[in-house]
């Protein structure tokens, strides 16, 4: 791949990759080192890629295995058959307070819903892959996504009311500096 | 189809529209359509999805990260594309592949900064965001050095790479080298020196020493001997100069 079709590449998505990362490993420093290391993979393997189309579903999906690969696996996840169902609607009032508040809050609210729920519903966010596409990236049936995404929003609700009301929000690392030797 | 079937897809379509030609979702929007509670529950619900998107795209990567990934790249590629991938070739097939590698190297790289930059691009961002600490009398030995200020880093260190490496010094994978980095501090502001080897970054002949401002931090870069080194810190230019 040429130098500049490489920089069109990082320019397209690393954006987005960054968000998905923040949402999946809940700090700066780790989904900046995520991004990297998804691009590092792509600069060894991506040329072994046949459909360069499928070159932004390859991104994501690498990044979410560097993710897997990179961290302990929780016991504690919940398991989707856990979970009660949240019929609650959403009304007019909880767009607007959307609209309200700050980015950091809004991710801090993603970042706390259950991490099975968290990845399919952060990509259906970001607007870049289609429900096919996440079932592809994140090689779960199509089934599955629909109902992460419908357990997730519920989730999200929730967590999006609890910020507004100040209660269990969560501190959120940014940008921030790691400790030093 | 009920309405509690046709909220379960609906779920799964994007507020951006994209979604609104797929035939998955159809008859769903169908009924949503001829059925006003229904049509009222996925109205608020597009807007919804549309309010957390906008959120999100108002987070920023950090600054530098840009950077960052594209040096990496460059330098990983450039690795790849020197590497003999099949040991058993003739001189003669090497020596002709090897060629062709260089001419296509300077093709697809015409405006092609030294590989070198890649270590202080990433220097610069680790210092930003990375997560540091090491251990091991090496390790301690060294910072211990640096940090003096009789010390000229420019001048040399003795730096016994294996030895820093193998009894715990912070050592992280750039393009696929290793590049140890000891953190310290000199009249009280924090520096982190990262030494590489010298032949894994593509330096030429010892230059000047080569100084970046990026974020507030200042990277000053150089090589002596067999290493490539990148001192960075927070403290400005002045207080980079002093250390060399």
């Amino acid at each position: 791949m040429s130098n500049e079709a490489f920089t069109q590449l990082v320019d397209a998505h690393y954006a987005s990759l960054y968000r998905f990362a923040l949402s999946l490993a809940r700090n700066g420093a780790d989904a900046g080192d995520l991004v990297q290391e998804t691009f590092f993979v792509w600069a060894t393997k991506g040329d072994t890629l046949r459909d360069q189309a499928k070159a932004k579903s390859w991104l994501f999906t690498t990044l979410y295995r560097e993710f897997l690969r990179g961290r302990r696996r929780d016991a504690r996840s919940t398991s989707i058959e856990d979970l009660p169902e949240d019929e609650k609607d959403i009304a007019a009032e909880d767009v607007d307070r959307i609209g309200k508040m700050d980015a950091p809050a809004v991710m801090a609210a993603l970042q706390s819903v259950d991490e099975v729920f968290r990845a399919p519903l952060t990509l259906f966010y970001l607007e870049e892959l289609s429900y096919l596409e996440i079932a592809d990236a994140l090689d779960v049936p199509i089934g599955t996504v629909m109902s992460r995404l419908s357990r997730g929003k519920a989730q999200l609700r929730t967590a999006l009311s609890d910020v507004d009301r100040g209660a269990g929000t969560k501190v959120v690392a940014f940008a921030a500096k790691g400790g030093r030797a | 189809m009920s309405n509690n079937e046709a909220k379960f897809l609906l779920n799964a379509c994007r507020p951006n529209g994209r979604d609104a030609s797929d035939p998955a979702f159809a008859a769903a929007m169908a009924q949503a359509r001829s059925d006003p509670a229904l049509g009222a529950w996925f109205a608020q619900e597009q807007a919804h999805g549309a309010a957390v998107a906008a959120k999100l795209q108002e987070i920023a990567p950090p600054p530098g990260l840009r950077e960052a990934i594209l040096a990496g790249g460059r330098a990983t590629q450039r690795a790849a594309a020197v590497r003999p991938r099949r040991p058993m070739v003739t001189w003669g097939a090497l020596a002709a592949c090897f060629a062709a590698l260089i001419a296509a190297s300077v093709a697809l790289w015409p405006a092609r900064a030294p590989a070198a930059n890649a270590l202080t691009s990433f220097a610069l961002y680790d210092v930003a965001y990375g997560r540091h600490g090491g251990r091991g009398e090496a390790t301690a030995e060294l910072a211990q050095q640096l940090g003096s200020p009789a010390t000229h880093l420019s001048a040399g260190l003795p730096i016994d790479f294996s030895r820093l490496k193998n009894t715990g010094c912070r050592t992280l994978q750039v393009a696929g080298h290793s590049v140890l980095e000891v953190c310290f501090v000199r009249n009280g502001a924090e520096f982190h020196c990262y030494i590489g080897r010298a032949a894994d970054f593509h330096v030429g002949a010892p230059a000047a020493v080569q100084f970046v401002q990026q974020a507030g931090l200042t990277a000053a870069a150089w090589t002596k001997g067999s290493y490539r080194f990148v001192v960075v810190g927070g403290a400005g230019l002045d207080a980079v100069k002093r250390l060399l």
